[in-house]
């Protein structure tokens, strides 16, 4: 290279080759948490009331979540903007999903054999929430690592381009 | 920069077949050696041993005055660029040409300098953000080697790459090779069965067969002065004519045909009167302004020279690269004259030269 670039600027250079990959790591680590979530919510004995209302509409909701996730991942690797909108609407999605079923199951209660059982016991409803909050982080994270980064990229090449003409 | 020191080289595969024989060598720093041969002579063989790639079974490796024959591919500080490229297909160019750096830890500034420097002496800065299945073989092959610049090594080693390219992009891409070779200044070695490339490339030509180096020298050396049968016959394109011949009364004597020698020729061949001797005669010294009789049978026009093929004797196959355009017909008859000559021995097939007997 004739221009000697300092290290920030090679940062940013690096940028047009190299993928975002720390945000499209932090999807994929979310879709992990979110199947150790779902993973924990189905193995749960929680009486009749969650098979009937609810277990069809989460499991689309996890298999939506996690296609949504993995397409937003590649997309913050190419560093589009647009998907960071997807990652933090998923985001807040996870963080709201801790008042639907977590909150329900763990004050719920059902009968076997004539003893009650609390559907959720305090463990793994500790375990629910840590999931979907960290879920709801990573996603949050990588929409904000790709929107300083591309915005940093943008800024860089339009630079570059002004420099060239 | 580096010296490399060949000594003594042998390869013994444990089926005790020899495919290397006591090659010896000293590369100069900066130089390109070209190794060259017919399939299966031993050059991959010798190459791979110089990369680490193979056991060394007898002999000495020396880089630098430093041994090591021992010392595994990885710390030898060689680079080498295979024929197929080696690319990895999922990757960029950008993060191929990083691959090794990245691997070595090496700091993601200082790989991304070392990258763009890179591509910008291969041209392929363009290109970076591409994968290797859209690019051509000639700008694979410049990946490659920029995988191998971007490492610094003392010595660069490239076994045939350019034999997976076509004609003209094998020419494009030699010429390139040799900028390379200018701009770095490296120590290479280089493997080719192609003449051409080795008498384009070269600083020093080594010619090998059977496991046996024939001949070390420039490729002037070689063309002009070629130790034996052998390297007289695979160097050169078309290759040289050789005829079985018989010096007597001055004159040499093949069946169905007398060649005249000049005075300088006959003091050559002074001490082999009577012996059996083979002529070489390139075809490039053969002019239609003589006086030895050939019956043509095929004439290739190339634009700037026509190669003439026909019989002389007793049917000896003689081809002349005729300057310009001819039109001589099948069964045309023209007369020959051989310029320079080479001589060979018979039974040594060693080549025959002023004051040697």
């Amino acid at each position: 290279m004739t221009q000697v670039l300092d290290d920030r600027q090679i940062q940013m250079d690096r940028m047009r080759y190299v993928k975002n990959t720390s945000s499209s790591r932090l999807c994929y680590l979310a879709i992990l948490l979110n199947v150790l979530y779902f993973v924990s919510i189905y193995k749960s004995d929680m009486g009749s009331w969650y098979y009937q209302f609810l277990i069809g509409i989460s499991i689309v909701y996890n298999l939506l979540f996690m296609l949504v996730a993995f397409l937003a991942s590649e997309g913050v690797k190419n560093y589009k903007t647009a998907y960071s909108n997807a990652l933090i609407i998923l985001g807040a999605g996870q963080i709201l999903r801790i008042f639907v079923l977590p909150m329900q199951a763990h004050s719920a209660v059902v009968k076997i054999s004539g003893t009650e059982v609390p559907v959720m016991g305090n463990l793994q409803f500790i375990f629910c929430i840590l999931m979907l909050l960290g879920s709801a982080a990573c996603l949050i994270g990588a929409a904000v690592i790709n929107i300083r980064k591309s915005k940093m990229l943008a800024e860089y090449e339009s630079a570059k381009a002004k420099e060239a003409a | 920069m580096a010296q490399l020191s060949l000594q003594h080289l042998d390869k013994i595969y444990d089926n005790n077949v020899q495919a290397v024989f006591d090659f010896n060598m000293d590369v100069k720093d900066g130089e390109l050696i070209v190794l060259v041969g017919p399939s299966g002579c031993g050059k991959s063989t010798t190459l791979r041993m110089v990369a680490g790639l193979e056991d060394i079974s007898r002999g000495k490796l020396l880089l630098d005055d430093r041994d090591i024959t021992q010392t595994p591919a990885k710390d030898r500080d060689m680079a080498m660029v295979f024929q197929n490229y080696a690319l990895y297909g999922h990757m960029t160019i950008y993060e191929n040409m990083a691959f090794s750096l990245t691997l070595r830890k090496e700091d993601v500034n200082v790989i991304h300098k070392k990258v763009l420097a890179a591509a910008e002496i291969l041209g392929l800065t363009s290109q970076l953000n591409k994968k290797p299945a859209q690019l051509s073989g000639g700008q694979r092959q410049r990946v490659a080697m920029g995988r191998s610049i971007v490492r610094n090594p003392k010595v660069f080693l490239f076994d045939e790459p350019l034999s997976n390219l076509d004609a003209k992009l094998r020419g494009a891409t030699r010429r390139e090779i040799l900028l390379l070779h200018k701009r770095l200044k490296a120590t290479m070695l280089y493997v080719t069965h192609d003449q051409t490339e080795a008498l384009t490339l070269a600083d020093r030509i080594v010619c090998m067969s059977m496991g046996h180096v024939q001949q070390i020298g420039t490729p002037l050396e070689l063309y002009d002065s070629p130790n034996n049968l052998f390297v007289a016959g695979f160097i050169g394109l078309p290759p040289m004519n050789f005829y079985d011949v018989v010096f007597q009364d001055g004159t040499l004597k093949g069946k169905g045909f007398e060649v005249e020698l000049s005075d300088e020729e006959r003091s050559i061949l002074s001490g082999h009167v009577g012996k059996e001797l083979v002529l070489g005669v390139r075809p490039e010294d053969v002019s239609d302004d003589g006086a030895l009789p050939v019956k043509v049978f095929s004439n290739e026009n190339l634009g700037m020279n026509t190669l003439v093929h026909g019989f002389m004797g007793d049917n000896h196959r003689i081809t002349a690269k005729l300057r310009g355009w001819t039109s001589y017909k099948d069964g045309d008859t023209i007369k020959v004259r051989m310029g320079r000559k080479h001589f060979f021995d018979k039974q040594t097939t060693n080549a025959i030269r002023k004051g040697e007997k």
